[in-house]
């Protein structure tokens, strides 16, 4: 099995370091998968936001999506993927490393 | 059971800290929370309840900061105190 | 022990002494991210070969 990169995005100000770590981990054959939380939320309306979809599980905070304004469909995400905090604890306990963008 | 250090910094991300470690506490992760350097500036009823709410829960919460030891109830620690601890942590987690 | 220090912004003064505290004699690495060229592929080797990966703000 593949190791698990975790990425906790808690900032809205560094799409290009997601992208960019997430390309590089999957060309690795490593399994990433991102939690975007707080202001991280905000990446989602990024127009390089696409650019994650197929790379990396992805889910988000639901409530700062809600709290922030935000609504709609996100690229690569259900509706299962609008999540709780639950979801970060799952992060932590399952990635063999975790890094916070 | 992981133990999670939930480190500060930003007062703009004081909640949004909280909110957290809070979350992670209800999942089977242990948690430090750290205020650094700054006091919390927005104490209100939410950020008290959620405040009590990890006293509750058994989570940890520290800062260097002596108004936030005095009027809040946080535990006293150096940033060298608060770096031992980052050491002892399994995962670091920077607001 | 193998420490990765990641910055995605520069340290301060209070970053630094973190850092200093926590390596405490061990092996650490630093990777700046606000700097340009940084080597990704490399990066994601780092992050599984050290044994403790921390991220700075």
């Amino acid at each position: 099995m593949a190791d698990k990169l975790g990425i906790l995005v808690s900032s809205n100000k560094h799409i290009d370091y997601v992208i960019s770590l997430t390309t590089a981990a999957t060309q690795k054959g490593k399994e990433v998968e991102l939690f975007f939380t707080g202001k991280g939320v905000l990446l989602t309306q990024s127009p390089g936001f696409k650019k994650l979809v197929g790379k990396a599980k992805m889910t988000l905070c639901d409530v700062s999506f809600r709290a922030l304004g935000l609504e709609g469909d996100v690229p690569g995400l259900g509706f299962k993927d609008f999540a709780t905090q639950a979801k970060n604890a799952d992060l932590i306990e399952e990635s063999d490393r975790y890094v916070v963008l | 059971m992981k133990k999670v250090a939930v480190l500060i910094k930003d007062p703009e991300q004081q909640y949004e800290g909280l909110r957290s470690s809070l979350g992670m506490m209800l999942y089977n992760t242990w948690v430090q929370m750290f205020i650094v350097d700054k006091e919390i500036a927005h104490m209100d009823e939410a950020y008290q309840d959620n405040m009590e709410f990890l006293d509750e829960m058994e989570g940890e919460r520290f800062s260097n900061n002596k108004t936030n030891v005095e009027k809040y109830g946080f535990k006293y620690a150096s940033i060298e105190e608060i770096g031992e601890m980052l050491r002892e942590a399994d995962l670091v987690i920077p607001f | 022990m193998k420490i990765l220090y990641i910055l995605r912004t520069r340290p301060d003064g209070t970053v630094e002494k973190f850092m200093q505290t926590v390596t405490n004699g061990d092996r650490s690495q630093v990777a700046k991210l606000y700097e340009e060229q940084i080597d990704w592929s490399k990066l994601v080797d780092d992050i599984f070969e050290h044994d403790k990966v921390i991220s700075w703000w």
